[in-house]
């Protein structure tokens, strides 16, 4: 008679190689494309690389580098600051008062919301280079409309006080059909005996919205702010496209100078630490946004 | 009796064979055969047995991979058991990222398109072949092309930059590129000035550009130069300025004839205002769209000039400075090289030897109608084409006074990186020039320190 506790085991024993044949795909793709190369890059930031000639073991000169004697990586990263600060903080506040706006029960709400959405769908080139033509000094739409209340406009993407503002100004526009799109989700979870309640103890817009509202999308709110600040530090189509990090580096971005020192100048070692210090940012923001999230956050 | 499949039977032979496609998609690629010429029969995928097969990559731009595959096809058919790879990659920065990665990846390309540029990096790194053994054997014709065009890939082991006289060969010239000087005559004629002459100096420029420039109505007198195309070397050299010292130590952008070129291009816009503040000319090149009335660029900017169809222009020999009566015309050349690397360095020397003679170099101009090329009897018949009238003075001027372009040197691309933003900002925002060149300076000397050292090591 054979012995049922081995065969149970040979049995479970296929059942597993099973499961493991099925997910290997997968499984080799996350291991092949994404962890080799995540630890290959850890190990190239070591190392003086070229491409050219072999890695030369260097230690820590990169990280040392970047943050001593590096010209551009400070700027890069206050670069990257201000746009995320701008376009995370300008977009919450505009997707919430949009959100809020397209929530009411209005005549082509449904509309509205397709409308606010598009440049979401919209490939991010094509809307970047669309709003280059936008911001053309003499041709552009902008300085048009500036014209026509005789106001010389300036020169949008060639000034290294404006081309940042610009780009933030796209930005903020490209990206407010998805928060609109959440905080419309967050504002339709509410239940409306809250504000039953509230309006039968005699609060007003401004109380309910301020009381009621804003809590209870706070979980929402969250998800946008720890999505928003990553996004916004990973950042390089838009820049990259419409100014190419230019005028005088006054649009370089931490990730475009990321790719500036990998393709352009062939610093394979340095780009390599800019990745992981971009990283190790992210990660300490999140985290701090988690922490901060416990005095603000409210979940029903 | 065929046994019925269980689901379990179809999971697993779904994950076996998606598993099998996984590690298949990892494989390299095949080779594929390029796209035959539109006058030739298709030719077979697979090469014939004893045919050599060479990997040839190049950035193409409008027409290029059209007529380079022509030109590829024609050596095909004049040349016994030979068979190529064509990779063609758009003309972006992303070209040599690609080659670069091939390379690190033990997979370069036989032979490809070489830039003058990164030539000394990639003879110091070994990445490309020293091919003056082919040149002597083949006695390929070295000594007919314009010297400076060879000179960009001459190169002899511990110098800085290119150009060695005595240096090995790296490679091989294509084309040989000058700036050129082109104006707008309706402009000219509208504002009731003289076309420039043999004997314009910088001065004589500038007071055209003043009677031409009607900045209310976004019509200017002349584009100033800045960035990269500044750093080639025209003005400065006319000037009697340079980049950097002879031995490529130090650099010389604080020096007051380097700062001068550099300032008369910033006085344009800031000073006289003859010129468009930098980025305000939108997207069209302002010139072809008539806005600007003179300009200064590469010689491949004349493709695009000759659709111009609402105004008149032609091109003139560079205004001279007016104290040292020079009038430098940079130059650079692009050309072919092997990779060391290269599985079969005979067949692919055989297909530069096609590419680069005269023969193959009248059939380049001749497709690709903007390349002027590398011996004076082949562009001699291109610069006899029309349009411009005056096409000639173009090689009168390349004859008279030019050098090769002055960001030739090991890691130049890396030292004007770090200077170069320093000086765009003041050309950006009108910001004092002097105190940036000195900025500059101080930066560029630094780069080329470190530049040296990564050279040494």
């Amino acid at each position: 008679m054979p012995d049922k506790k081995a065969s149970l085991t040979g049995m479970r024993r296929r059942e597993e190689l099973t499961a493991w044949l099925f997910i290997s795909p997968i499984v080799l793709g996350i291991l092949i494309f994404q962890f080799y190369p995540t630890l290959f890059s850890f190990y190239i930031s070591f190392n003086q690389w070229n491409l050219l000639s072999p890695p030369k073991w260097i230690g820590l000169n990169n990280y040392v580098e970047l943050f001593t004697i590096d010209r551009f990586f400070k700027n890069t990263m206050i670069n990257t600051a201000t746009y995320a600060l701008a376009t995370v903080f300008a977009g919450l506040a505009l997707g919430l008062i949009f959100a809020v706006l397209l929530n009411q029960d209005i005549r082509g709400k449904y509309l509205y919301r397709a409308i606010y959405f598009v440049p979401v769908i919209a490939p991010t080139v094509a809307v970047a280079l669309l709003w280059q033509v936008l911001y053309d000094p003499n041709f552009g739409v902008f300085n048009g409309l500036l014209r026509m209340v005789g106001i010389h406009g300036p020169n949008w993407l060639g000034n290294t006080t404006w081309a940042m503002r610009s780009i933030i100004f796209e930005a903020i526009w490209a990206g407010l059909g998805f928060t609109i799109l959440i905080f419309l989700a967050g504002l339709q979870g509410i239940s409306q005996e809250y504000y039953e309640a509230a309006e039968i103890d005699g609060a007003n817009a401004l109380q309910k919205f301020f009381f009621i509202t804003m809590p209870l999308l706070s979980p929402t709110t969250f998800f946008l702010l720890v999505t928003g600040v990553i996004g916004s530090f990973q950042v390089f189509d838009i820049p990259f496209v419409m100014t190419g990090g230019g005028p005088a580096n006054s649009t370089q971005m931490v990730v475009m100078y990321l790719y500036n020192n990998a393709f352009v100048i062939q610093k394979m070692g340095l780009a390599a630490a800019v990745a992981f210090i971009v990283f190790v940012v992210i990660i300490i923001l999140t985290f701090l946004n988690f922490r901060i999230s416990k005095r603000w956050v409210f979940y029903e | 009796m065929s046994k019925k499949w269980s689901r379990r039977d179809f999971l697993k032979t779904s994950a076996l064979f998606s598993t099998g496609a996984l590690l298949a998609a990892c494989a390299p690629a095949a080779t594929t055969q390029p796209p035959a010429a539109a006058t030739e029969a298709p030719k077979a995928t697979v090469p014939p047995a004893g045919k050599k097969k060479i990997v040839f990559s190049t950035y193409v731009w409008s027409n290029l991979e059209a007529s380079m595959t022509e030109i590829l096809n024609g050596w095909v058919a004049a040349t016994p058991n030979v068979e190529y790879e064509g990779q063609f990659v758009p003309q972006t920065i992303d070209y040599w990222a690609k080659v670069q990665t091939q390379v690190a990846g033990g997979t370069p390309p036989d032979c490809g398109i070489a830039e003058c540029q990164r030539f000394v990096s990639y003879a110091k790194n070994g990445t490309i072949m020293d091919i003056s053994n082919y040149i002597m054997s083949t006695k390929f014709p070295v000594d007919k092309e314009f010297p400076g065009a060879i000179a960009c890939y001459r190169w002899a082991k511990g110098d800085f930059n290119s150009g060695a006289e005595g240096g090995n060969y790296y490679g091989l010239p294509s084309d040989f590129q000058a700036y050129i000087f082109a104006y707008n005559k309706k402009m000219f004629d509208d504002a009731g000035v003289s076309y420039p002459t043999d004997d314009w100096t910088w001065d004589d420029m500038l007071a055209a550009a003043k009677k031409i420039t009607k900045a209310d109505q976004n019509k200017w007198g002349i584009m100033a130069l800045q960035g990269g195309t500044l750093y080639r070397g025209n003005f400065v050299w006319s000037s009697g300025g340079s980049f950097y010292t002879p031995d490529y130590t130090k650099s010389m952008l604080a020096d007051p004839k380097t700062i001068e070129a550099f300032k008369w291009q910033w006085d344009l816009i800031y000073t006289h205002k003859v010129a468009p503040p930098p980025g305000s000319t939108g997207q069209q090149d302002p010139f072809l769209s008539g806005q600007v009335a003179m300009t200064v660029g590469g010689i491949w900017g004349l493709t695009d000039m000759r659709s111009i169809k609402d105004f008149g222009w032609d091109v003139a020999i560079f205004p001279k400075h007016p104290q040292t009566g020079k009038r430098t015309c940079s130059m650079e050349a692009d050309g072919w090289w092997i990779y060391k690397d290269a599985k079969d360095p005979d067949t692919a020397w055989n297909l530069l030897n096609y590419l680069a003679n005269p023969a193959g170099e009248r059939l380049f101009v001749k497709a690709n109608d903007m390349v002027p090329s590398t011996f004076p009897e082949v562009a001699q018949e291109w610069y006899a084409t029309k349009p411009p009238d005056h096409m000639s003075k173009i090689l009168d001027n390349i004859n008279q006074d030019s050098a090769k372009v002055a960001y030739t040197y090991f890691e130049s691309g890396t030292v004007m990186n770090a200077f170069g933003p320093i000086i765009d900002k003041a050309f950006a925002d009108g910001t004092d020039i002097t105190a940036a060149m000195q900025d500059a300076d101080k930066v560029m000397t630094e780069e080329l320190t470190k530049a040296w050292a990564l050279f040494k090591s």
